[in-house]
């Protein structure tokens, strides 16, 4: 072959046109940097270079190129006729010719190459180039700008903000009022509206720290943790059930209860990554840190009988590639599950080095008895024991009774909470590429491995999973801290620095303020990884409190607020605003944690599947628990969570979208829970101290929306309420059923209520202003 | 025209109660704007003129066996009981039995009907007689073998979780002309629900507002459509009204348009509440027309649910899709195998799918309505070894068929060898399916994009051909 190869390549230089005559004659080889890199370079990094690595192979750099591709070794040093380099380009394999399209190399081209190769393929060491991008180049800590006016800077974050709007000369808005701003702080960092109480306190305090005094009120409230959890619990893609067509449901509450636990003592985000990435292999691993591993337990999970399971464990690995790369990194790397990705510099190898992680771990379940259970255990083990001390003594009659008794009991073990984890595999999986994405046709054999074009893994020897979850959550890692700075930051202005928070790659937006994203990510690294102070920094910083009313230069000079010279208004979330519904009546439960729970829910839904489950409304307080308890189903969920945008729960959601939909309308006007609220919430008002129908009106004002109404407000509402009782008092049987009772005072009790539905569907009363 | 008074009263209370008016025609621009559809329009006119303006997708979920129903193979017959031949079985994935089993004749008689000659099998004797409208797809074939995939992969174009529907591309892409209704609806029958459930009509990526919305068959078709005990149409609509007013004046304080739009949600989900009760209100049909679907006004049924989607289409839904369970006929006893079990399905279905298509063209609707009939996949010629006899999924090959909306009909396209195992001539894809379902409503499927982390996604991916052979 060789021979012929070389025979063949012989009579074409000579045939070749223009041909040095010291090459052809083998004196002097190529120059590496001269001769041999421009012809890679205009010839095969289209493809073969930093953009993408088709076949796995890069022709831009010495190692990888000296390393090869997915179909073995490109280049030969010493032996071009064994180099498909060689093969390729000359056209002696007509089944593989390269380039695939577009001219061929002259056979100039090809004869540097293979005299290059021939002579030993020299190729100088010099830095790999790194990837140009900005997002994969090391954080920075950017100057805090200075100002022409600093006045209403109050933190570093404003001198970035306000910088870029004087170099547009538009000036930021003013500071929202306090009753908004103090509706807006507890929302955003609890979930929760101000109470009437709450909205006077911090009115009346005119202490210059007042609003700082109440971000460390609301940090510490274990409210916090919830909130927080959910949007964390959003890219984990948590549900309580396996998807799928069974759609089982699963044991993962003990995972929720974690993060919330997480946020409210404020672990750091690097040890956050760890635990859930990898606390099962941390050294003397607790019961806490195998239930972070949770984090990667909510794949869905196929149960169909006639399933290749093999099929479906593949599904569940590349999922897990998936999430860590969108979660973490902020980068689309699933494109290169089945060819190298198209815009950003990830091959195939690059996807299954990472897959190589996930793929030695294997899915296990962790016993995590409460101590109620553990006694219930203990005692049938010692009936268990008793039992079987009886078994040899007796006769053979006896002897069976007893093993009938016993086989019964050990059917019968109590059952005991438990979680899903990771752990690692008991006998080790070696991955290869799947080529085209499919795992029956397995290419070469990797290892595991992070992609070239981020900072290399330090650990000794075969890295694990703990290696990976450190070098996520390490400060050199560019993205980590980035990504995660900038989701916190979208969850307070709507859109992130970085409005594709999903994708970091060149496909995604630029930062619209590339400073303050580097600032801000190094700020939270310097911090310890710390959460609470990420929050802090953001929501004392003036841009944060500015009002966020419209304004008419903005709209025609930046109509997408991306300078942010105002606050946005945001819908709340689904579960929120089910949430604000239930504390603005009165009927929340302040409970934290605990198996989820099953709140009123229009009967058929659970019809609507295939394998039916029951749904037995929670009994007493359960009823009334926050949203993020509420059992999520993933092929039924809940119809509430699904009208106002909840996540599905198939994959990572990293922003949710905000819709605005009649059927959003019916729900609020029309759904039995919201009127049994609003019923809830009439009789509160009805209850409260207040002594007229005007301070009953400003009372109800504070319960919604955290202020008191306007005139004309009030004005609208009390026609409203004069209107309605005149409907009620001609229609008193109207008013019964509506108010599901018989009562005194029917009429005006109606009204109330109808006062009070109208409150519940106010735009403002779904709306972080 | 009492919901148009709300509208106007609303404004007139509005601006008369709180006089406001600086500002007031902006303002009246910005509720004009906003969007008064439940489906907003999206990207406008599609690429190219359509031939079908709404798509009627009668979803056999399960996989109907094509042996007993469309592909009539005495080949098979000849060779029933013997083991199939292992070149053919060589390389191919079953869900369930074992490669050596046997060849399962069909005991079901097929016959040619109408002038095009379909063959079309005894179990079907309606459709039999609406053979010239049809086209009939004996070629169709799919990559999943289970079926939750398979279903996703045929609707979504993708057999994981986590994609645009076809109905939600659709009205992404065309939008909607209903201005009561949601523009991607879905209707439901049979015994369990739909493997999938709601991933399977799911806006994906999308914007949410382009989800399927599942009417329900029993109490309000829509969820909450009925107002609360003690509300009437008239408090109902004060109620609005004053919280449009409340709206409006935070509108005016904000600026804020995502205000406007809902004050227009209110309005629509007022009118919704007319208009869905007076979609599912049967009473107002004909005797006869209720007679040719075998539908009862009241009683929840397939034949019911493809009388409904006659009335969506003529109210301008975009996309409907009818569900009917339970296609899934491996034999055994439960009532799932290709003895009772299809034929109980088939006269579940049968006489109203006809009669869809009879009384879509007595209107002059066919034309501009495309009507699809399918599962997820077909059925192995293999029998299940059980009693009674069923058969395994099979992806290879499956019979689909189409009618109205620019199809040529009367026609029988493509075949399978002569076991039903493979397709002989005129393949169609799933994607291929999907890309002609879009060419017909004007849509191009390589154009039709959404940019999603960072790629432009498309329904049928990276694959998919118009089926010429099938166009009118």
């Amino acid at each position: 072959m060789t021979c012929f190869n070389r025979f063949l390549v012989f009579a074409w230089l000579a045939l070749a046109p223009g041909l040095s005559p010291g090459l052809a004659r083998g004196q002097a080889p190529p120059d590496f940097v001269k001769d041999v890199e421009p012809i890679l370079k205009s010839r095969c990094q289209r493809c073969h270079g930093p953009k993408k690595a088709e076949g796995g192979l890069r022709l831009d750099q010495k190692t990888r190129a000296l390393a090869g591709g997915d179909r073995g070794p490109a280049i030969v040093p010493g032996k071009s006729g064994q180099s498909r380099l060689i093969q390729f380009t000359s056209g002696l394999d007509p089944n593989n010719v390269m380039p695939p399209s577009g001219p061929r190399l002259t056979p100039r081209e090809v004869a540097v190459l293979r005299a290059w190769i021939d002579a030993g393929a020299a190729w100088p060491d010099r830095p790999a180039p790194l990837s140009e991008h900005w997002a994969f180049r090391p954080v920075t800590r950017p100057p805090i700008p200075a100002l022409k006016n600093p006045t209403p800077a109050r933190n570093a974050i404003d001198h970035f903000i306000l910088a870029r709007l004087e170099q547009e000369t538009l000036s930021p808005s003013s500071q929202a009022d306090r009753a908004t701003l103090l509706r807006r702080l507890s929302l955003d960092l609890t979930g929760m509206p101000p109470t009437p109480a709450q909205v006077d306190a911090f009115l009346a305090d005119h202490r210059a720290d007042a609003y700082e005094r109440e971000v460390e009120r609301l940090l510490a409230a274990p409210q916090y943790g919830e909130r927080w959890a959910r949007h964390w619990l959003d890219v984990a893609r948590y549900a309580d059930s396996d998807g799928y067509n069974a759609d089982a449901a699963r044991p993962i509450w003990k995972y929720r209860d974690w993060v919330i636990d997480a946020f409210n003592c404020d672990m750091p985000f690097d040890q956050f990554v760890i635990e859930q990435m990898a606390g099962d292999l941390l050294p003397n691993a607790t019961a806490g840190q195998k239930t972070a591993t949770g984090f990667h337990r909510n794949t869905l999970f196929n149960a169909e009988g006639g399933n290749d399971p093999e099929e479906f464990r593949v599904e569940r690995v590349v999922d897990r590639v998936h999430t860590t790369a969108t979660v973490f990194l902020g980068l689309t790397l699933s494109c290169a599950e089945c060819h190298a990705h198209k815009y950003d510099p990830f091959s195939q190898r690059d996807f299954y080095q990472i897959y190589a992680f996930f793929n030695g771990a294997d899915e296990a379940t962790l016993e995590t008895p409460t101590p109620v259970e553990q006694a219930a255990r203990a005692r049938h083990l010692e009936r268990v024991k008793a039992l079987e001390s009886q078994k040899a003594a007796k006769d053979a009659a006896v002897q069976k009774k007893i093993a009938a008794e016993l086989a019964t009991l050990k059917r019968n073990a109590p059952a005991v909470t438990a979680t899903l984890v990771l752990a690692a595999a008991a006998k080790p999986r070696p991955t290869r590429i799947h080529v085209r994405g499919d795992f029956r046709r397995p290419g070469p054999a990797v290892r595991p491995g992070v992609p070239e074009v981020l900072p290399p893994l330090t650990a000794k020897g075969e890295p694990n999973r703990l290696d990976l979850a450190r070098w996520l959550a390490s400060p050199g890692n560019p993205l980590t801290a980035r990504v995660t700075v900038n989701r916190v930051w979208q969850r307070y202005f709507g859109v992130g620095l970085v409005e594709t928070e999903n994708d970091f790659g060149k496909q995604g937006s630029p930062p619209s303020h590339p400073q303050l994203l580097d600032w801000l990510a190094s700020e939270f690294m310097a911090r310890g990884w710390s959460m609470k102070e990420l929050h802090r920094l953001i929501v004392r910083s003036a841009t944060y409190r500015q009002a966020s009313h419209h304004r008419a230069d903005l709209t025609a000079r930046d109509p997408r607020n991306v300078l942010l010279a105002k606050q946005n208004r945001l819908r709340l979330d689904a579960e929120i605003v089910r949430d604000v519904t239930l504390a603005a009546s009165g009927l929340l439960s302040a409970r934290v944690g605990g198996p989820s729970v099953f709140p009123y829910q229009p009967a058929g839904v659970m019809a609507l599947r295939r394998s039916p489950r029951p749904w037995v409304v929670s009994a007493g307080a359960d009823r009334y628990r926050r949203g993020m308890y509420t059992h999520y189903w993933r092929t039924s969920p809940h119809p509430f969570m699904t009208t106002f945008d909840a996540p599905r729960s198939d994959a990572a959601c990293t922003r949710r979208q905000r819709s605005n939909t009649p059927l959003q309308a019916l729900v609020l006007l029309n759904d039995p829970e919201f009127v049994d609220n609003a019923r809830a919430l009439a009789s509160r008002i009805l209850e409260s101290p207040a002594t007229d129908d005007g301070k009953r009106l400003q009372h109800a004002y504070l319960l919604c929306l955290g202020r008191r109404p306007t005139l004309a407000e009030q004005r609208l509402l009390q026609t409203l309420l004069e209107e309605q009782v005149s409907e009620f008092s001609n229609d008193e049987p109207a008013a019964r059923q509506l108010l599901g009772r018989d009562e005194r005072d029917v009429a005006r009790r109606a009204a109330w209520v109808a006062v009070a539905r109208v409150l519940l569907n106010l735009d403002e009363f779904i709306t972080r202003e | 025209m009492e919901d148009m008074n709300l509208l106007q009263q609303t404004r007139r209370h509005f601006f008369g109660q709180c006089g406001l008016s600086l500002g007031s025609m902006s303002l009246l621009s910005l509720l004009g704007e906003a969007a008064p559809r439940a489906t907003p329009r999206t990207a406008g006119p599609g690429h190219h003129p359509a031939r079908a303006r709404s798509v009627i997708y009668v979803f056999m979920a399960g996989g109907p066996s094509q042996l007993e129903l469309f592909d009539n193979k005495p080949g098979l017959q000849q060779r029933h009981g013997q083991v199939v031949p292992q070149s053919l079985v060589q390389n191919r994935r079953f869900a369930f039995i074992p490669r050596d089993s046997k060849l399962l004749g069909t005991r079901r008689r097929f016959r040619r009907h109408g002038q095009s000659g379909a063959e079309i099998s005894e179990l079907l004797p309606h459709l039999a007689g609406i053979a010239d409208d049809i086209a009939i797809v004996r070629s169709a074939r799919t990559e999943a073998i289970n079926h939750g995939p398979a279903k996703l992969f045929i609707n979504t174009g993708s057999s994981r979780p986590g994609r645009p529907s076809m109905g939600a591309w659709v009205t992404y892409g065309i939008g909607s002309e209903s201005r009561d209704l949601p523009g991607f609806v879905v209707l439901q029958t049979g015994r369990r629900g739909i493997r999938g459930g709601a991933s399977l009509y799911s806006n994906g990526f999308l914007p949410p507002a382009h989800q399927g919305v599942a009417l329900r068959s029993t109490g309000d078709p829509i969820l909450d459509l009925t107002s609360p005990a003690g509300i009437n149409p008239r408090r109902q609509g004060q109620a609005i009204e004053a919280i449009n007013a409340l709206n409006l004046r935070r509108l005016a304080a904000t600026g804020d348009p995502e205000i406007a739009a809902r004050i227009a949600a209110y309005e629509m989900a007022f009118r919704m509440q007319t208009s869905g009760p007076e979609l599912v209100d049967l009473r107002s049909e004909s005797r006869a027309t209720l007679a040719l679907y075998g539908a009862e006004p009241d009683q929840p049924s397939f034949a019911r649910n493809c009388l409904l989607a006659r009335r969506l289409v003529e109210r301008g839904v975009r996309f409907v899709q009818l569900y009917h369970t339970d296609w899934d006929h491996h034999g055994g006893p439960g009532g799932n195998d290709i003895e009772n079990g299809i034929e109980a399905r088939c006269r579940e279905t049968d006489q109203a799918c006809a009669a869809l298509v009879r009384d879509l063209k007595a209107r002059g609707l066919l034309d501009s309505t495309l009507v699809v009939w399918g599962g997820e996949f077909g059925r192995t010629p293999m029998g299940e070894d059980k009693t009674p006899v069923g058969r395994d999924h099979h992806r290879d090959a499956f019979t689909i068929w189409l009618a109205g909306g620019g199809i040529k009909p009367g026609i029988t396209f493509g075949s399978t060898d002569e076991f039903g195992f493979s397709i002989a001539d005129n393949p169609v894809d799933v994607h291929d399916l999907q890309a002609t379902i879009l060419h017909l409503l004007g849509l191009d499927h390589t154009r039709l994009t959404y940019r999603f982390q960072g790629r432009d996604f498309r329904l049928t991916d990276v694959a998919g051909t118009v089926v010429r052979g099938l166009l009118a």
